[in-house]
């Protein structure tokens, strides 16, 4: 929890330097929250140009208001805010709408699978393959809060106040959200076990 | 240490609405000590939980499979460029991206511009030296027509004075 805090205090200080007009400093937030924010974003739309293009607003934004910027909050429960926020307007106005169509196809957007120690053979590629088209259908399915929720409790290790605060939400309504999602995922992902 | 969940024997979770993240906590390793002991105390005697949980790691293990997408490598460089394109001049040059700029592009063009100046000084010629230039050739500098006309005036002068002073061999009227 030290750690945690020593981390909010330097994102935190970070920022207020960006605020005063220290460019190294908003170099720095960019090097260490960059992949989060992509790889939040990635599985959030599902197509890798679409998430980019939305981190890069992220960025933007977090830029754009750095005169404005109180640190009122976790500087990452700001920035999952912002990404979150553009992730659900993005898939509301249906600009990964191609990324379910995408999902029947091989395409370059697919991070390639690792399997360790070994190389892979041609059957554990296509069943790894299939297995990870499934996961993601299974998390494509799901309402956009509750992707969201799922995404930054499984991947970023968020509590459950700091995604309440990101969803702007109470935390018991964070609970429910991911509790129905995993009721959803276990639904369609449990005979992997 | 007892855990948020409390100290006593633990209800099932999955018929307490208020509990039931537990579980989830549990499967993904999240829960504290104390409240572990007492859910897998609770387990044991419970095949619902027990089949939650096994599906709940199925799932988890699942998610973890999924590797997202490698950041594009020209990422930075587009971000920056549209702040560049975004900020005006002025930002640009006070602005916290535009203070390096500035200092980087500005130093090397006022060395060179102190430079030029300071060859401009060793190179400039000397002014010339003034002197004083004596009467007789400010006399001769001066023009005919000058010359003329004084010579005029002389001798209109003369002739007044003859008419002032008559001589005696001039016949009277």
């Amino acid at each position: 929890m030290g750690g945690a805090t020593a981390a909010l205090d330097y994102d935190a200080e970070l920022m207020l330097r960006v605020k005063d007009g220290d460019g190294a400093s908003f170099a720095e937030l960019l090097e260490k929250h960059r992949s989060p924010v992509v790889h939040f974003l990635y599985r959030m739309v599902q197509q890798q140009a679409v998430a980019d293009e939305l981190a890069q607003e992220v960025f933007l934004r977090v830029y754009r208001s750095r005169g404005t910027y109180e640190p009122t909050a976790k500087f990452t429960t700001w920035l999952f805010r912002i990404a979150t926020h553009l992730a659900l307007n993005a898939l509301r106005d249906g600009r990964n709408e191609r990324s379910q169509e995408r999902l029947d196809e091989r395409t370059g957007d697919m991070p390639t699978l690792q399997v360790a120690d070994r190389r892979p053979s041609v059957e554990q590629v296509m069943v790894r393959q299939a297995t990870l088209d499934e996961v993601r259908r299974a998390v494509a399915e799901l309402p956009g809060k509750q992707r969201a929720a799922v995404l930054m409790h499984k991947y970023r290790e968020m509590e459950y106040t700091q995604i309440a605060k990101v969803l702007n939400c109470s935390e018991s309504a964070v609970k429910s959200l991911l509790f129905r999602a995993y009721e959803t995922l276990r639904a369609r992902l449990a005979h992997m076990a | 240490m007892p855990g948020p969940y409390g100290k006593d024997v633990m209800k099932c979770p999955l018929e307490t609405r208020e509990n039931r993240e537990i579980l989830v906590a549990y499967s993904s390793r999240a829960l504290n000590g104390g409240d572990t002991e007492r859910l897998e105390a609770h387990l044991q005697s419970c095949s619902a939980c027990r089949e939650f949980v096994r599906e709940q790691r199925a799932v988890w293990e699942a998610l973890d499979g999924w590797e997202a997408a490698p950041v594009s490598t020209d990422f930075d460089r587009r971000l920056f460029a549209r702040i560049e394109g975004e900020t005006s001049w002025w930002q640009r040059m006070t602005g916290p991206l535009g203070f390096q700029l500035v200092y980087r592009a500005l130093l090397p063009v006022t060395a060179v511009a102190c430079l030029v100046v300071v060859g401009v000084l060793l190179e400039r010629p000397s002014p010339p030296i003034v002197r004083p230039q004596p009467t007789a050739q400010v006399v001769e500098g001066l023009q005919p027509k000058q010359v003329v006309d004084a010579l005029d005036e002389m001798e209109v002068l003369d002739q007044f004075n003859h008419l002032m002073k008559p001589d005696s061999s001039t016949p009277r009227m």
